[in-house]
């Protein structure tokens, strides 16, 4: 089959290489997209503009983000049937930035987060079954129930972090073994746009900066730290400029391709060159957690307009369909295989066996000596370990 | 889990490809763990053409404490096209009036639960939709919502946890390997009824209703095949309609309490209390006071051969103090504190059958040796039940001393009409740069609303003034408790 090659941009976003007009199967394998241009701050040159992805690239950015779009919704809708109880925070609405970013690193670099988590996890390589039973509290979730929603890991994944903004050194921390172990790897460390203000953000910087430790710093702007809006909350919303001395990007964090070019330009820098700051800018439809209606502080008319306007996964679709990479067809047969995936999923982690009480003393200490015990909250417990 | 994707697997590949996402969307609001395929059921797939795949939409919690809620107002209508973020009806909650939100795509299709509808528990159907393109008319109602009404008890939701989720350890299997495990939950309650009756499980009986429900029918037809008879096992405690048999009040078991008689006493103590702490806004103040004076000046009298106890200084002293400030010797009276003529102090003595309260009539006229004596005889037939009503009926003033008894401070409740109490505490030794010192804490009681916190502090003052000072109370006069209420 023969297509051909042009990466010379048009005046419209998307360009399709290859589209079989009236053909229910896509055959164009790659495409190019142009995307909103990125503010940058003390650099000369930023991420390439003119963005190129293959078509398999795309079918797996569109599940992935279908899947963690669908696990919010699955979750949301658990925890309002009091299944899923405790702290909740959703993703939805942000779900380029994490699997754009993720388009551009390996697995073997490391990203921290704070406790909006669960597409992370995912992201990472948690599925969708251990995301969903560490929310219901059953040994079958990725932190064996004892985490729930703010306290997920995975493989090189270190968080889900309940502490407001308490990640982002920790995130330094991760970026400074890997610079002393002489890893070729990069940290990501995210935050939001509430967390941006506090001190220990700067400290980060700092540090980060001296030694030129490999860190990505995210600040993922959704619009609203809780129920403040950046503008009411910060001096500056210019968030990629606010590292000073650290070089920034600012990024559309609704497109896909845009986060994964980005970081994939970060993450070249920071091993070169040390930290640098992205700020993906995004929206978040539901509220800060599941007891914030979110039509307090922003006018449902807001959020109706960015998900009909801005909405990272119906954009993308957009892009691709019209590119001629993926046919609606495939859309709709993702779609239904994910519903059903969440939802098998989710009637395992709703039946998945509970932890016995016995672990409440088990992962205390690592590597805790044989037969060694532990008091609990009375002096009259003393609990086998391990 | 193998077996349960093989399983789930061969439902859906019976259903037309873009209804299968909806169909494994169906089972996500159920708590209970039993999957909602009854739609999926084969049977029904081949008879009904006209089957539309739905999305149930549950009541949801909208507050962590929610347990059921009220529909005020649909803001979408039959018929209309539903998309992410859209706001489906307002709930009102335990708390506050919320909207619900939907994050799913299609039309909505039936209201099953409509506006104005009053406690609704969370997670009963309350609405269906279809998806877009579908026929929302010919929607199928599931004949769990049409079986039981929108306002059934809240208990009755829990109920199938206990039967179907107590299987943990091999949920897929258990819950989802078979079809016909599919329409359990679909029975009515006379059909549990008759399934209990006869012993019978409902996995045994062909089903025949509508997607995949067991029919009243079905079981009676199998019941009449198999010639069946009731079973002997009695129903189970989850019949309520049959309230004849009740089982008698002397077999319940677990009586882990015995029953203490009330005495007639103790009712109107309980009575007045109860009034006491519910009707007067008690109010609080404590002061400590130097005992080392009434120490020394209780050896003086000892060795002259005069003993009396603290507690009649004390009983002197808070009537020294309620002369000085009048406006805490008072009771509430109609709407009002009306002040005592006499300082009457009742003096709290535990008895047998609970606290009683004999007067020390006109106390601040009374010297400390007629005080003393008048306390040792009254609460001498207190004990023995012998007081006259009107020796512990009235007062003006309570006093309740546990320091006898080592208490270091306490509370008491106010004896009504009366505005104060003094609850006394023990002595107790405490250093200072003077050397040890013996102190008392006691702490007054009383109705903010006859007195304030200036007058319940002076009163205090004096109070401790007197104790500090208990040379001045051995002053009175020499005219008997008789004479001395007549001179009043």
């Amino acid at each position: 089959m023969q297509f051909f090659r042009t990466f010379r941009p048009l005046g419209n976003n998307t360009v399709p290489l290859k589209a079989l007009q009236g053909c229910s199967y896509s055959t164009a394998t790659e495409a190019v997209h142009n995307v909103t241009p990125y503010k940058l701050h003390r650099l000369e040159e930023g991420p390439k503009t003119t963005v190129t992805y293959g078509r398999d690239e795309a079918l797996k950015y569109y599940r992935q983000m279908r899947t963690i779009r669908v696990l919010e919704t699955t979750a949301a809708n658990l925890y309002k049937s009091k299944i899923i109880r405790g702290f909740c925070h959703l993703y939805s609405g942000q779900e380029a930035v994490a699997v754009g970013m993720e388009g551009a690193i390996t697995h073997e670099d490391s990203v921290i987060t704070a406790y909006r988590a669960h597409g992370w996890t995912y992201t990472r390589g948690a599925d969708v079954r251990s995301v969903l039973a560490e929310l219901t509290g059953r040994k079958t979730g990725c932190a064996n129930g004892k985490g729930g929603s703010m306290h997920m890991y995975a493989k090189n994944f270190y968080g889900g972090n309940g502490i407001v903004g308490a990640q982002v050194p920790l995130g330094a921390g991760i970026a400074f073994a890997h610079k002393y172990k002489n890893e070729e790897k990069v940290c990501i460390a995210l935050y939001g746009d509430g967390a941006a203000n506090q001190g220990q953000i700067f400290e980060a910087y700092n540090i980060a900066k001296l030694w030129n430790l490999p860190c990505i710093f995210v600040c993922e702007n959704n619009g609203y730290g809780m129920g403040t809006s950046m503008a009411r909350s910060s001096a500056s919303v210019d968030y990629y400029s606010r590292g000073d001395y650290i070089p920034g990007i600012w990024v559309d964090g609704m497109d896909v391709l845009a986060v994964r070019e980005a970081t994939r330009f970060a993450k070249d820098y920071a091993l070169k060159n040390g930290p640098i700051v992205i700020e993906a800018f995004t929206y978040r439809y539901h509220g800060h957690s599941m007891s914030d209606p979110g039509t307090s502080y922003r006018t449902r008319e807001e959020v109706q307009e960015v998900r009909q306007k801005r909405d990272p996964i119906g954009k993308f679709k957009d892009v691709i369909v019209q590119a001629g990479v993926v046919s609606e067809a495939e859309i709709k047969k993702i779609e239904e295989e994910i519903k059903k995936e969440v939802a098998d999923a989710a009637e395992l982690a709703k039946n998945d066996p509970e932890l016995p009480p016995e672990e409440l003393y088990t992962h205390v200490y690592m590597d805790p000596p044989p037969n060694f015990k532990i008091r609990g909250c009375d002096d009259s417990i003393l609990a086998a370990t391990r | 889990m193998l077996k349960m994707a093989a399983s789930a697997g061969k439902i859906y590949c019976r259903l037309p490809k873009s209804k299968l996402a909806l169909f494994a969307n169906l089972n996500i609001f159920r708590k209970d763990g039993i999957a909602l395929r009854y739609v999926a059921n084969e049977r029904q797939m081949h008879s009904s053409a006209s089957y539309l795949a739905t999305i149930k939409l549950d009541m949801p919690s909208l507050s962590p404490t929610m347990e059921k809620g009220n529909i005020i107002k649909w803001y979408k209508k039959e018929g209309d096209t539903v998309s992410p973020g859209d706001v489906l009806c307002k709930i009102e909650t335990d708390k506050a009036m919320m909207d619900m939100e939907t994050e799913e795509t299609g039309i909505l299709a039936k209201i099953i639960v409509p506006a104005d509808s009053k406690d609704v528990p969370i997670g009963s159907l309350i609405a269906l939709l279809v998806e877009e393109g579908d026929d929302w008319k010919n929607v199928q109602i599931p004949a769990e919502a049409a079986a039981k009404p929108p306002s059934k008890p809240a208990t009755e939701t829990p109920t199938p946890v206990v039967t179907t989720a107590a299987v943990p350890a091999s949920p897929p299997s258990a819950a989802l390997s078979s079809d016909h495990g599919d329409h359990r939950h679909l029975v009515g309650p006379s059909v549990k009824k008759l399934l209990q009756e006869y012993n019978i499980s409902s996995n045994d009986v062909p089903a025949t209703g509508p997607a995949g429900a067991l029919l009243k029918g079905d079981v009676l037809n199998y019941i009449n095949s198999k010639k069946l008879s009731k079973s002997v096992t009695p129903p189970a405690a989850s019949t309520p309609s049959t309230p004849a048999p009740k089982v008698e009040p002397a077999a319940a078991p677990g009586a882990n309490y015995i029953d203490i008689p009330l005495t007639s006493m103790r009712r109107t103590i309980a009575k007045r209390l109860t009034e006491s702490k519910s009707t007067i806004p008690h109010a609080y103040a404590s002061i400590d006071s130097n005992m080392g004076a009434l120490t020394e000046l209780r050896k003086t009298l000892a060795a002259d051969g005069v003993k009396i106890s603290v507690n009649d200084f004390i009983v002197k002293a808070a009537a020294l103090a309620l002369q000085r400030s009048p406006k805490v010797n008072a009771i509430w009276a109609n709407d009002g504190p009306k002040l005592s003529q006499s300082v009457d102090i009742s003096v709290a003595v535990a008895t047998p059958n609970g606290l009683i309260t004999p007067i020390v009539k006109g106390a601040s006229y009374l010297s400390v040796e007629q005080i003393s004596s008048t306390v040792k005889e009254l609460s001498g037939r207190a004990k023995e039940g012998k007081l006259l009503p009107h020796e512990y009926q009235g007062g003006s003033f309570s006093i309740s001393n546990l320091g006898m008894f080592g208490i270091t401070e306490f509370s008491a409740v106010i004896n009504p009409p009366q505005l104060a109490i003094l609850a006394i505490g023990t002595s107790r030794t405490e250093a200072s740069m003077k050397g040890n010192q013996l102190k008392m804490t006691v702490t007054l009681s009383y109705d903010s609303r006859g007195l304030n916190e200036v007058e319940a502090t002076r009163f205090l003052e004096e109070f401790r003034n007197a104790l500090e000072n208990p040379q001045f109370m051995l002053g009175g006069t020499n005219l008997d408790s008789a004479a001395e209420a007549f001179a009043f």
